[in-house]
């Protein structure tokens, strides 16, 4: 019995943490992993600087998608509105652009706050599952975009005035990633500074058990997807400028399945109550290590890709299948 | 009665749910500093209502509050509970498995370590920390709640209930308040060995704060209390100091499930027992072991034989039970059906096939509510009900399914408007009834039966006995699980003692009768 | 004791019967004023019958996953995948394609099940990952060319006419009464509504889940295959934009029909309802030329509203 009671409580909790953090992680293994795979079977293309910072892109527009609906998963929920919030939030803000001119980029938070708000009180008032509600959502919105694309007579939806946000003041780091910072610093701030990330965790874990120990557990759930919304609004600012000003004006569900696939490889379960957007950045590397390193090999057919996107998420869910052990699952 | 160790006194206290259910009548009891205070009694004998009482879930009818002498009003929440000292630990919901140590110490409990938003982590974990060096909880702050053995588990959430009381009292400035904990049947996930690691931390504990510990486990309450009550029906039976005086495990038992005997309480019935010994042998349970749980069971079940396993809660009956049954896996041992071994890694389904069925009294659990009565029966009955009338498929004869139906309401007074009735607006009397019901017609050869008979009234319950008896008669072999001895003595031919996962010994029914004074 | 005004209590619990039938009433009379041509020749209702029968049969499965508790995200993705495999194959197998066309939907289906039952993956998250490989595989079979049959015994297997409607109706409403009949009256179909209705309960009473899991999923693969190649049949081809658009009216027919989300509660009778509101509000719409974003938008929104009158709260505690 003793033997698991670990003596010497908490002498170095930093060094502890870290180490708890690379054993509890294993996709810091498979970034290491494909980094070396990748960089020995073909080194020049692997690691010129052009795709390097094509990499740094990737991650961020890949981890932008993803970290926000990481807090709603925290609560074994899942929110998929990102896509969206991505597409739509952009089409407002072309529209917008006359009136309100540079200031109208905001819009993007602003939309995917109510978004959230939105999903989160009807999820929890009027009970839908909110797969299905916010996928409904997403559906709604895409097609949304693309009939204001249709309406308004012009091809893509560009606000070129932006420009100026696509030249990176820092060399080698291109401008999206650090668009994403603001929205990574944010969401870790929240996960490990503030109570939500706790809460979130402990409704995900043990949601009677939360209610007892006091806590509001209908706001929090509110208040996660009103995170989850208004962080993907913030960082689709980044997926805006990576696309050269312009949102996506047609639905693509491979798209979709990549802010998935990000969460799911971090090694957040979507049974919930266990890790956080800390993952998911973890999570959108290995994604975007995976697909980068396999176009550069000789004989991959990018014409697959959907193929090995599925395989993909097949493999991560069932690898993160066991965490999910005992529950009842529909 | 020592005033000057009296803490907290509940007088006369009563409740009623719904104008109809009287949980408690008049019931007086008093906690002294630095004890461990056992309330005890059968389900249903308004223990829980008394602590939600306590802790300000429920309002009281009627009573008075006093603490260290001077009369309080009734705390209106828990929050207030806790001002006044009191705080509980519930059963075994209250754990979240995947927070942090720390994490879960403080949960609800941040308030007051957030500075703009953000939460001072090094001060949540230094307070921590010296909490658990002064209660003597040993664990890594930094471990999941899941890593920890179930003991320690429960010593962290005792701290946590101390240390919330701690944080409430410090805000009304009355520090010298000795904490009361409420342990609602603390032991009940728990190994044998970890509840004994538990009890020495309570006992350690003991000097600071006050327990109430809700039990209906008798040999713990025995040896680590300093105090009994002993409620039953909502009313206070008994009061044991047992600093003054010795009480045998047999009277205390007694004293909890009441002296009435069961020819009285069911109208004076005399079931007849079946002449089992010679028949055949349907079930044999050899050394079947699950760790922590039971251990080297082995016992024969003959043809419409019925045998009890009875022994206090956590001995490890329900768990052979789910085992039988496929719910739960077994470690090792060997079950053998009429002459053939079985897995012991069976699902239902296909213990069914093998002839075993199940039937619990959680009629939420088991039935299909928002189906009529008779779709509920014929669930398990597909083989009578269904034709094949072109050797392909297999078509449900709904005019069957009916006739089945009607004949089980009828056998079994069910009272209900017609088979078509759906179950959630039958009675509670009436739902276990379509759930045992079912299995008349399947004729299973071994039917598991857990607390068939709980929560219902006495003519129900009558009801039932009377089916389980004719199914017994007509061959089926029962193994039967319940919390009450009376149940024991009208069903079983033999009853098995168990104690801490382990056999004591076989009584058989006269044997058993003359033991419990029944 | 009948009361002759329905009482409050007799609404709510026929809630989900009422409102399809009255939409579809209200839907007929207003599709009708907004357009005397709707439904006013019997060529335009051949060319509903065309828009419907192919949905029906997708609409059946996915009603039955439903039913059970569960979701198939991969039903217009299988349904492509059967129409390209019937395509490509057909110049050199002929009918012999179908089989083969059936067999990887039912590997599909068997997959989708095992994810679910023996992996314990949530099925909305298996079933979108599969569909991304049926896609895909569509893609790399076909290498994403739409490939045109002009055969007439190709055409035919759809087309034909009989008694004034095209054999594809026969075909749909067949599948129709073989899923009622499922559902209805075998243990099979009992089978799916105990473990939609109550999981643990189903599994108490003796219901091997798991199996019933994966047969389900099979039998909605099957018949999304068999949507497929009636499809393919009928516009003579098969391409990469079969079922594109089909998840969200698929899953509206569904719940518009008046089956819970929550499983247990509706049946596939219900399904040929929700089709027809569908389908005749899309033909509707489209007539009235209102463009196919909108059209998405609006069965979107009624496929929510229909999931939140219909959701059966009585029974969920926790809802994820």
């Amino acid at each position: 019995m003793s033997g698991n009671l670990r003596r010497g409580a908490v002498t170095l909790p930093i060094l502890t943490s870290a180490w708890r953090l690379i054993r509890g992680n294993p996709a810091i293994w498979a970034i290491l992993g494909l980094l070396i795979i990748f960089s020995s079977i073909v080194p020049e293309r692997f690691l010129s600087s052009g795709n390097l910072i094509a990499i740094l892109k990737n991650f961020a527009v890949t981890s932008m998608l993803a970290v926000g609906p990481t807090f709603v998963i925290l609560l074994g929920s899942i929110d998929v509105s990102y896509m969206g919030i991505w597409m739509f939030g952009g089409a407002l803000v072309w529209l917008l652009y006359p009136y309100l001119g540079l200031a109208s980029i905001f819009i993007y938070p602003i939309f995917g706050l109510l978004i959230g708000l939105f999903n989160g009180v009807l999820h929890v008032k009027a009970k839908i599952p909110s797969f299905i509600l916010t996928l409904a959502m997403t559906a709604v919105l895409a097609f949304l975009t693309t009939y204001v694309r249709n309406i308004s007579g012009v091809l893509t939806l560009t606000v070129p005035a932006y420009n100026f946000l696509r030249e990176s003041p820092i060399p080698y780091l291109p401008s999206p990633f650090l668009l994403a910072l603001p929205t990574i610093a944010i969401s870790i701030f929240l996960m490990f500074f503030t109570k939500l990330g706790t809460y979130l965790c402990a409704i995900g874990s043990n949601e009677e058990g939360a209610k007892l120990a006091g806590i509001n557990v209908e706001k929090y759930k509110v208040l996660a997807f009103m995170f989850s919304g208004f962080l993907v609004g913030l960082g689709s600012i980044a997926i805006f400028v990576h696309l050269g000003n312009q949102t996506r004006v047609d639905f693509d569900p491979s798209e979709l399945v990549r802010g998935l696939a990000a969460i799911v490889l971090g090694g957040t379960p979507l049974a919930g109550g266990m890790g956080g957007p800390h993952r998911t950045l973890l999570g959108a590397l290995v994604y975007v290590l995976i697909f980068n390193g396999l176009f550069l090999l000789p004989g991959v057919d990018p014409n697959h890709l959907k193929l090995y996107i599925g395989a993909l998420l097949l493999g991560a869910v069932v690898i993160a299948s066991k965490a999910l052990k005992g529950a009842l699952i529909a | 009665m020592d005033i000057q160790k009296q803490l907290l006194e509940a007088k006369n206290i009563s409740k009623t749910f719904d104008n109809v259910v009287r949980a408690l009548d008049a019931v007086t009891i008093e906690v002294r500093k630095n004890e461990i205070l056992s309330v005890v009694g059968e389900n249903g004998a308004g223990k829980s209502t008394l602590m939600k009482i306590l802790v300000g879930v429920y309002p009281p009818d009627s009573g008075e509050l006093y603490h260290i002498g001077q009369r309080i009003p009734f705390p209106r929440n828990p929050i207030e509970a806790l001002r006044r000292g009191i705080s509980i630990v519930y059963q075994e919901r209250g754990v979240i498995p995947h927070l942090k140590v720390y994490q879960f110490l403080f949960l609800g409990l941040e308030e007051k370590f957030t500075r703009l938003g953000r939460l001072q982590l090094e001060k949540i974990i230094g307070i921590a920390k010296s909490v658990f060096d002064e209660l003597g909880v040993r664990c890594d702050l930094g471990s999941y709640m899941y890593e920890l053995p179930l003991s320690t588990q429960k010593m962290v959430e005792i701290a946590k209930a101390i240390l919330s009381i701690r944080l409430a009292i410090g805000d009304s400035g009355a520090p010298d308040i000795t904490p009361i904990i409420i342990l609602d049947e603390p032991t009940a996930p728990l190994s044998i060995e970890e509840r004994d690691e538990l009890f020495q931390y309570l006992l350690n504990l003991k000097k600071n704060n006050s327990f109430i510990f809700v039990s209906h486990i008798i040999p713990e309450v025995m040896k680590f209390s300093d105090r009994i009550y002993v409620l039953r029906d909502g009313k206070l039976v008994a009061h044991h100091d047992l600093s003054v005086e010795k009480v045998s495990e047999e009277q205390l038992f007694r004293e909890i499930v009441g002296r009435v005997s069961y020819y009285e309480l069911y109208g004076g019935h005399e079931y007849g027992r079946a002449e089992a010994e010679g028949r055949p042998i349907i079930l044999s349970v050899r050394n079947l072991t699950k760790k922590g749980y039971y251990q080297d069971i082995t016992f024969d079940l003959r043809e419409g034989e019925c045998i009890g396993l009875f022994g206090p809660a956590g001995c490890g009956k329900s768990e052979i039970a789910k085992t039988l049954y496929g719910e739960l896996l077994a470690d090792s041992g060997k079950l053998i059906v009429d002459n053939k071994e079985i897995s012991i890694k069976g699902e239902p389904h296909s213990r069914l096939r093998r002839g075993i069925g199940y039937f619990s009294g959680e009629t939420g659990k088991e039935l299909f509510l928002y189906w009529p009565i008779k779709k509920n029966v014929s669930i398990v009955n597909f083989e009578k009900i269904v034709r094949s009338p072109l050797k392909i498929v297999s078509v449900i004869s709904f005019k069957a399914e009916k006739i089945l139906a009607e004949k089980i309401v009828k056998k079994l007074r069910i009272k209900a408007p017609s088979v078509d009735t759906e179950c959630y607006s039958l009675s509670g009397g009436s739902k276990q009834k379509v759930s045992v019901g079912k299995w008349l017609e399947r004729s299973p050869k071994i039917l598991i039966l857990e607390d068939p008979t709980i929560g219902i009234d006495v003519g129900a319950r009558e009801d039932i006995y009377e089916v389980l008896l004719e199914m017994k008669k007509n061959g089926i072999s029962m193994i039967l699980v319940s919390d009450d001895p009376k149940e024991y003595a009208i069903l079983c031919d033999k009853i098995v003692l168990m104690r801490d996962g382990k056999i004591q010994k076989m009584y058989t029914n006269e044997e058993f009768k003359k033991v419990m004074e029944l | 004791m009948r009361e002759s005004i329905p009482s409050r209590e007799w609404l709510q619990r026929n809630l989900n019967t009422i409102i399809p039938v009255s939409g579809l009433i209200l839907l007929l009379i207003g599709l009708r004023i907004a357009n005397p041509y709707f439904l006013a020749s019997w060529d335009s209702v051949i060319t509903l019958v065309y828009g419907m029968s192919f949905f029906l049969v997708a609409a059946c499965g996915l009603t039955l996953v439903i039913l059970m508790g569960s979701f198939d995200f991969s039903v217009p993705s299988v349904l492509k995948l059967s129409a390209m495999i019937f395509a490509v194959l057909y110049p050199s197998l002929g009918f012999l394609s179908i089989p083969a066309a059936l067999a990887v939907s039912l590997v599909f289906g068997f997959v989708n099940g095992l994810l679910l039952a023996r992996f314990n993956i949530p099925s909305f998250m298996a079933t979108l990952a599969t569909s991304m490989i049926a896609e895909g595989a569509a893609q790399v079979i076909s290498g994403g060319y739409t490939r045109m049959i002009t055969d007439p015994a190709f055409r035919a297997l759809s087309t034909t006419m009989i008694a004034g409607l095209p054999s594809i109706f026969y075909w749909a409403i067949a599948i129709w009464l073989i899923s009622i009949f499922l559902t209805f009256v075998t243990p099979f179909g009992r089978a799916i509504y105990a473990v939609g209705g109550n999981l643990v309960g189903a599994r108490l009473a003796g219901i091997n889940v798991k199996m019933v899991r994966i047969l389900t999923f099979m039998v909605c693969s099957l018949f999304a295959g068999l949507s497929g190649i009636l499809y393919a049949s009928q516009i003579q081809a098969g391409h990469m934009q079969v079922g594109v658009l089909d998840m969200i009216p698929l899953f509206a027919s569904v719940v518009v029909g008046g089956t819970a989300l929550t499983g247990g509660v509706g049946g596939v009778h219900r399904t040929l309802l929700g089709v027809l509101i569908i389908r005749w509000l899309d033909s509707g719409l489209s007539m009235l030329a209102i463009d196919l974003n909108v059209r998405m938008i609006v069965f979107g929104v009624i496929a929510i509203v229909m999931a939140i009158l219909t959701i059966d709260r009585r029974r969920i505690k926790i809802m994820k």
